[in-house]
């Protein structure tokens, strides 16, 4: 049986085709304004480069905020249940979960049949999302998917302790009038939002294995600063960023 | 129902059915601050008393005499207040209950003029004998400072016709909360809210009319189709003045089916004796009702009541709705949510302001609470 899963994030839409247990194929595009037209797009496109027609699909989960907006779908699904989902499948020893996204952050603990217990999320503020990273990428002038490599660089991360996202940029300005070294300040950035994200963790209960889902689990930087305020290991997938659409072809499978 | 469409009016504009209320029947207005006001004094005094909720507006004057760590009701009131929206009172009387409101007393006696100002100040551990003759002598003096302030002697003819009519409306509103806990569909959690809030607006006898007119067409009326396996909430917090979230609830998948809030059963819980010297009786209410965690009965008294409510109600899990920077209601949360978990009852738990979030967001916990239930 084949299954689709479509997840419509802040930043990504992201599409995810599930057979037999299998994941076939995977896609990401910016979602734009339109969230209902980025859902069809990405659905598409991800037939498209597995030359499969919508017929051969025999359901639909959609997830993410824009959900609802995903009218072809036969379900929807919070991304909170999706990500659970999708990292039980990927792993299914994991037992806490930590999605970093484009707009919010997520902690979810799980029980041993992979089903979510408990969850926290954080919508208060930009410090600990995806978004505060693109903040900083421009005003560092350095393209965001280098973040990462450039940061494990650092021996002395610069500290940052704005917890605002606009006043964490200000901040970041006059660490670099200040001249210091670019890896120190992107180090000292993916540690603020380290300390934020496992703050909310560790008040939810987390415990290990831990994988990290969601766009930001792509940069090898935050994912460190985390285990390090953590003291945990972490691991990543590297279906990460496309977790939740995968949760959601499973759920649609078992539909 | 004609009644609950005139009720839902006036709840979505208070103050122009006060200002025309005050117009026609000449009875003066005072507003009050939570659910420790003993407001049957009020009405027996032959006012209307006004509960105050806070304001929708962004609050910008009160913001130059608190600090951004009071709560959003407490900021939204004295907005209200120093906007001139509230001109129409004629007093206000503050119960000793948080620290936050007992502040909001002094400022609001400093800088708001032209209304009387009563403190009524109440004990805070309510279950010892001192505490009983010491709120015995507030009331007293409560009901003599307010009766000078209006001009009239409340004499205890008054007070057992006021307490014969909050009896009354406190017994329809248990029975309305039977009735939607056991048919949760007879009535949205939207309208139920209204009616409520209306509760504590409107002219109480005929609040009380209207009130037996939509519960007795509420006993009749047949349930609609059940809503399929809805997943049956409990809400626990202070005030709660958001319509919005119970439809937020609902298309959730979930239904609001008890309450332990300020603006909810806290407020009607507690029938008074009317065979009791009437002040004797008030003060039992206030001694016995459910406590709210500004004050002190025994240990763990609101955990065990909000396990009791939980089972009551057959619900399937609790939602704290904790306004932000409420400390109180803050500090009792861990050991509420540690006795919930020894008993397995699913929690979850919301921080909000005045303004709710997105409702994306909101949306998202709910389903997912739902989901997991």
């Amino acid at each position: 049986m084949r299954t689709a899963g479509i997840d419509i994030g802040s930043i990504t839409a992201k599409a995810a085709i599930v057979e037999n247990g299998k994941i076939l194929n995977t896609k990401v595009i910016f979602t734009g304004y339109n969230a209902e037209a980025a859902g069809l797009k990405v659905y598409e496109e991800v037939l498209k480069e597995n030359s499969l027609s919508k017929s051969s699909v025999r359901k639909i989960v959609s997830t993410g905020y824009g959900r609802n907006s995903v009218k072809f779908a036969d379900k929807s699904f919070t991304e909170i249940m999706c990500h659970a989902a999708g990292a039980h499948h990927l792993n299914a020893h994991i037992r806490s979960i930590i999605d970093i996204g484009g707009q919010d952050s997520k902690a979810i603990v799980l029980d041993d049949q992979g089903k979510v217990k408990n969850f926290v999320m954080n919508d208060k503020c930009a410090a600990g999302t995806g978004r505060f990273l693109e903040v900083m990428a421009r005003a560092l002038e350095v393209n965001l998917d280098e973040f990462g490599a450039i940061s494990i660089k650092s021996k002395n991360p610069s500290k940052i302790s704005s917890l605002c996202t606009v006043f964490a940029e200000s901040e970041v300005i006059s660490l670099i009038a200040k001249g210091e070294k670019r890896q120190d300040i992107i180090a000292g950035i993916h540690e603020s939002i380290a300390a934020r994200v496992s703050s909310m963790s560790a008040r939810l209960g987390i415990t290990e294995p831990i994988m990290v889902t969601g766009g930001v689990a792509r940069n090898i930087g935050v994912v460190r600063a985390l285990e390090k305020k953590l003291g945990m290991k972490i691991e990543v997938s590297s279906y990460a960023q496309v977790t939740g659409a995968i949760g959601a072809a499973f759920l649609a499978a078992s539909l | 129902m004609k009644k609950l469409t005139e009720l839902k009016k006036v709840v979505s504009n208070p103050y122009a059915y006060v200002r025309k209320y005050k117009k026609q029947s000449g009875k003066k207005v005072v507003g009050y601050f939570c659910s420790y006001a003993p407001e049957e004094l009020i009405w027996a005094a032959g006012a209307l008393p006004l509960r105050m909720f806070g304001t929708s507006e962004n609050i910008h004057l009160a913001d130059t005499h608190l600090q951004s760590y009071c709560c959003s009701l407490v900021r939204g009131i004295l907005e209200e207040a120093l906007a001139n929206r509230l001109d129409f009172l004629d007093g206000v009387v503050f119960p000793h209950t948080c620290d936050s409101f007992q502040r909001l007393s002094d400022i609001w006696r400093l800088n708001i003029t032209g209304q009387f100002h009563i403190d009524v100040v109440l004990p805070v551990k309510l279950d010892t004998p001192s505490a009983k003759r010491y709120l015995y002598d507030v009331l007293e003096k409560f009901r003599k400072d307010l009766g000078d302030a209006l001009g009239v002697k409340i004499t205890d003819k008054m007070l057992a016709k006021s307490i014969k009519t909050y009896n009354k409306i406190r017994r329809l509103i248990a029975t309305l909360y039977e009735l939607r806990s056991k048919n949760p569909q007879i009535l949205s959690g939207a309208d139920f809210h209204a009616i409520i809030k209306a509760a504590m607006i409107m002219d109480r006898d005929y609040f009380l009319e209207a009130l037996s007119e939509i519960v007795g067409q509420l006993k009749k009326a047949k349930p609609a189709k059940a809503t399929g396996g809805a997943k049956r909430l409990v809400i626990s917090g202070s005030v709660c003045s958001h319509p919005d979230i119970y439809d937020i609830i609902e298309n959730s998948g979930g239904v609001v089916v008890g309450d332990d809030l300020c603006t909810g059963y806290r407020y009607f819980e507690g029938i008074m004796d009317e065979k009791k010297p009437p002040l004797k009786a008030i003060t039992k209410r206030y001694l016995d009702r459910i406590i709210c965690p500004a004050k002190h009965f025994q240990l763990k008294e609101r955990g065990e009541n909000l396990i009791r409510t939980v089972k009551k109600s057959k619900a399937d899990g609790v939602v704290f709705l904790l306004l932000k920077f409420c400390d109180p209601h803050a500090f009792d949360y861990p050991y509420i949510k540690e006795m919930l978990e020894a008993k397995k009852i699913p929690c979850l738990l919301l921080d909000m302001e005045a303004e709710l979030p997105p409702v994306g967001q909101l949306q998202t916990r709910f389903e997912t609470f739902v989901q997991i239930l």
